[in-house]
């Protein structure tokens, strides 16, 4: 039971020191840029910056990723390390419009 | 059905009941913020030859409060074989997401239920345990760690540990396949000798169909086999959420 309670406190310190950060934002229910690209088998911070008033849900299954935004709120998701590829997501709320790719290269 | 039979295949059944049930879960650590959720779970096991099964159901109604927190109430019920069904427990179901999903090599979250039995003389049951979720490419590894107590019941008892696992291949948005487990060990600092602890694994699918306008069903299910002698034999369960 301790060394469950010890690894718990190290999880924090196997995080990478320095995440790579990009953003990606979402304007009028589309992602901007639509395509966005980002280095392969490395783990990074995307910033989703929803500049519209209502909330956005971005969600990709080849990510594993699903999180609300708010309206005018910008929250991080984690992503990576990604093999070189194209990975789809998407706006739950607005699946007409918001839709865009990730590309890891 | 013989009374005495009765009474026996329930006092067997009594420490899965207590522990575990057959429609049980695997939690993941995560939370979906402003989702509604409308959660049916039902589950059935065969005990041993010569022991009666149970099977049970719950409805509950969930909200995702904040980016951290999801709440849920769920009405539960129960029929052990041969008997007709019945309210068994209001219960309480609170999930923390305690890291980002990816931050960190584990992602961790805490469930902490509490449960009220219609059967006063169980008193109040609480169950809480970390959450842990991590991903290699497409294969998802969940693990969590349980522990449970009653309290104000007529027969004092002891915090009791238990686990759960969860191995499955993210293949496509409707159909993911992988494993599942469940375990009771006894009490959490003292666990039972190996051939009383309850052990029970099997394949189970997963997935999720877009309804549109933000609205989906979520689906996993599982059929367990009894891996030690005091896990029923056989077990399937499944969970079906409609969200909104």
């Amino acid at each position: 039971m301790h060394r469950l309670f010890l690894c718990l406190a190290l999880l924090p310190s196997l995080a990478a020191a320095a995440d790579l950060e990009f953003t990606l934002v979402i304007q009028n229910h589309r992602f901007e840029p639509a395509e966005i690209r980002i280095p392969a088998g490395k783990k990074v911070k995307l910033w989703i910056d929803n500049r519209d008033a209502t909330a956005e849900e971005f969600e990709s299954h080849e990510l594993n990723r699903e999180k609300v935004i708010p309206g005018k709120a910008k929250l991080p998701v984690f992503v990576g390390p990604l093999s070189p590829g194209r990975y789809r997501f998407f706006g739950e709320f607005h699946q007409q419009t918001a839709r865009g790719t990730l590309i890891a290269e | 059905m013989n009374p005495i039979k009765t009474i026996t295949a329930l006092l067997a059944a009594l420490p899965l009941v207590c522990s575990a049930g057959p429609s049980d879960y695997v939690y993941v650590p995560s939370v979906s913020y402003g989702e509604r959720e409308i959660d049916f779970k039902y589950g059935a096991w065969t005990q041993k030859p010569g022991n009666d099964g149970l099977s049970a159901a719950s409805i509950g109604y969930g909200y995702g409060v904040s980016q951290r927190w999801f709440t849920e109430i769920y009405s539960k019920y129960q029929r052990p074989q041969g008997e007709p069904s019945r309210f068994d427990a209001w219960e309480w179901e609170n999930k923390f997401q305690l890291t980002e999903a990816g931050e960190y090599p584990v992602d961790l979250g805490l469930i902490v239920e509490l449960e009220r039995p219609q059967d006063r003389s169980e008193g109040y049951e609480f169950r809480f345990g970390p959450l842990f979720q991590t991903e290699f490419g497409k294969v998802q590894l969940n693990g969590n760690v349980l522990f449970q107590r009653n309290y104000r019941a007529d027969a004092a008892a002891a915090m009791q540990l238990g686990y759960q696992w969860q191995a499955k291949y993210r293949w496509q948005p409707k159909l993911e396949l992988g494993f599942q487990g469940f375990g009771e060990l006894g009490q959490w600092n003292h666990w039972d000798p190996a051939g009383e602890r309850s052990h029970r694994a099997g394949p189970a699918m997963f997935g999720k169909l877009a309804l549109g306008d933000h609205q989906a069903i979520r689906y996993n299910a599982a059929w367990l086999v009894g891996a030690s002698a005091n896990a029923p034999s056989h077990n399937l369960r499944l969970q079906i959420e409609y969200e909104f």
